[in-house]
């Protein structure tokens, strides 16, 4: 699970919605943002799974998403 | 005579032998989607002058001596995301109710060619993956085996139509199980075929590295028929591959002595939505393939999890790229369901997207390796039986019942079959996978399971 609390997660999606020029109606708010929080859960199990052993070609991230 | 009843190679055998015509077949289907749909909602078109005009052509022909072959004169109808020249392709969405394409999917135009009579357009969920809903344009399909529940999705209107026998075959599509679900949950058979190996040129797409069409059926031998005609390259069609086509009804009744065969029981046997029914659905499908002469045993592949979070990342990243502008400016024209889901796939990073790209190779590299070991895996199509309308569950969330999207993710062949009832009255389903461009052995396992089960002499919904 993401170590993000509710209201880190919360404006984080915000922050998506207002990049991709979209209004979510309040009353649907708490609904898609639960659906966002399990959604980004799966998200993050994608993460930190792959190295240099696992890019024949030699093209992988030199680190994982949000190190230094 | 009673056609109801008849599959598609009974009704070519009954048209070419006189016993019946293509109009008859057509109009008796036409009564029973007429004496049903008010309740079952399976329709959102149905096409009944065009439908006995085709049949009219198909019996002209046949009494000509001028043959098309297993299609020839039999009714089917197309989920209505299928494109079809002149026919309102709506999507079951208010965006595109007045859509009417100039042109035939690929699909369509092969029924036509092959003399094949629509009946008409089936309900959907939203764009293929919002549903069920009450929010669109039209009623959400119901199930036949018990109309408080649901169907599945997104095929909903194609497992409905065959459940309660309107229709023997009707096409479905399938980016994480929309063609397996339903299947699943009303009884029938299902087959995703492999990626690349049926056109999807004039299908909406809902992702394009998952999308795959195919059909629904009451059989398999429906489905071998159905593939048959629709497998192939299309060069327009930028996953199409070009790979030989085999006679899948070559060994269709072979068996399965021999065999082998891997279950994936961590998929299901630790997840909370797995019921008694479905276990034991898959415990005695396993049995009597052991009996039967294959050797079954459990097999280990990735977590679950990792299949699910590869498959619905990637969704959502290209449905929110097809429907970005409608989602900017219409939000309120989607259903709520539609929107709510679609709108994550704004939160997908780049990152996030390949890195689900890389997990699918990992994936699809994992299920390959089984399946030199195996001649075919099994496990569930899903983890309960149907659910009431009233006790919904996301179909992408984590705890999502459906075992399906693993296969959309490899791309490898999967097919959903029947194997028996519930105690609840509802059907429980397993899936046969098999070897990328193998659908001959889904079918030849699948037949298998269809008869081991018993499955050919349950009754469909009265």
């Amino acid at each position: 699970m993401s170590s993000l609390t509710p209201d880190e997660l919360a404006r984080e999606f915000d922050g998506f919605m207002t990049r991709g020029g979209l209004t979510i109606p309040p009353g649907r708010r708490a609904t898609v943002l639960a659906s966002y929080a399990d959604f980004r859960a799966q998200i993050d199990l994608l993460h930190g799974r792959q190295d240099h052993t696992g890019e024949p070609a030699h093209i992988f991230a030199t680190s994982r998403d949000g190190d230094a | 005579m009673d056609t109801r009843d008849l599959s598609i190679a009974e009704m070519g055998r009954a048209l070419r032998s006189g016993a019946t015509t293509s109009v008859q077949l057509t109009q008796d289907a036409l009564e029973r989607v007429k004496a049903q749909d008010d309740k079952l909602h399976a329709f959102v078109l149905v096409t009944e002058d065009l439908a006995l005009a085709q049949a009219a052509r198909a019996d002209a022909e046949l009494k000509a001596g001028s043959d098309r072959g297993a299609f020839h004169g039999i009714p089917y109808a197309l989920k209505d995301i299928y494109d079809t020249a002149g026919i309102r392709t709506t999507c079951h969405s208010k965006l595109r109710l007045d859509n009417v394409p100039p042109h035939n999917s690929v699909v369509a135009g092969k029924f036509d060619a092959a003399g094949a009579v629509l009946l008409g357009k089936l309900a959907t969920h939203e764009f293929a993956l919002g549903g069920p809903s009450f929010d669109l344009p039209f009623p959400p399909a119901r199930n036949p085996w018990n109309t408080d529940h649901v169907t599945g999705g997104s095929s909903s209107g194609s497992a409905t139509a065959i459940a309660s026998r309107m229709v023997r075959m009707a096409m479905g599509s399938d980016t994480g199980g929309s063609i397996r679900g339903p299947a699943a949950w009303c009884g029938l058979v299902g087959i995703k075929p492999t990626y690349g190996r049926v056109s999807r040129r004039g299908v909406f797409p809902l992702s394009w590295a998952l999308d795959h069409c195919g059909p629904l059926s009451r059989s398999v031998e429906d489905s071998v028929l159905t593939l048959q005609l629709l497998a192939g390259h299309d060069p327009y069609d930028v996953a199409s591959v070009e790979m030989p086509v085999p006679d899948y009804s070559a060994d269709l009744n072979k068996g399965v002595k021999g065999l082998r065969i891997g279950i994936p029981r961590d998929f299901f046997i630790g997840a909370s939505a797995t019921t008694h029914d479905t276990l034991a659905g898959i415990d005695r499908t396993a049995a009597q393939l052991r009996e039967a002469g294959a050797v079954v045993e459990d097999v280990k592949l990735p977590d679950y999890a990792l299949f699910g979070a590869a498959g619905r990342v990637i969704m959502m990243a290209e449905a929110y790229a097809i429907h970005e502008a409608d989602l900017q400016n219409r939000l309120l024209d989607f259903g709520e369901i539609t929107a709510n889901r679609f709108v994550l796939g704004a939160t997908v990073r780049s990152a996030d997207y390949l890195a689900a790209l890389r997990v699918r190779r990992e994936l699809t590299d994992a299920v390959t390796e089984a399946l030199r070991r195996y001649d075919a895996l099994l496990c569930l199509s899903a983890l309960n039986t149907a659910p009431r309308f009233d006790a919904p569950v996301d179909a992408l969330s984590s705890g999502a019942p459906m075992q399906t999207i693993p296969f959309n993710v490899t791309g490898h062949p999967a097919m959903s079959v029947p194997v028996g009832l519930g105690a609840d009255g509802l059907p429980v389903g397993v899936q046969v996978v098999g070897r990328a461009f193998d659908e001959a052995m889904v079918f030849r396992v699948g037949r298998a399971i269809e008869v081991l089960s018993g499955w050919e002499g349950v009754a469909l919904p009265a």
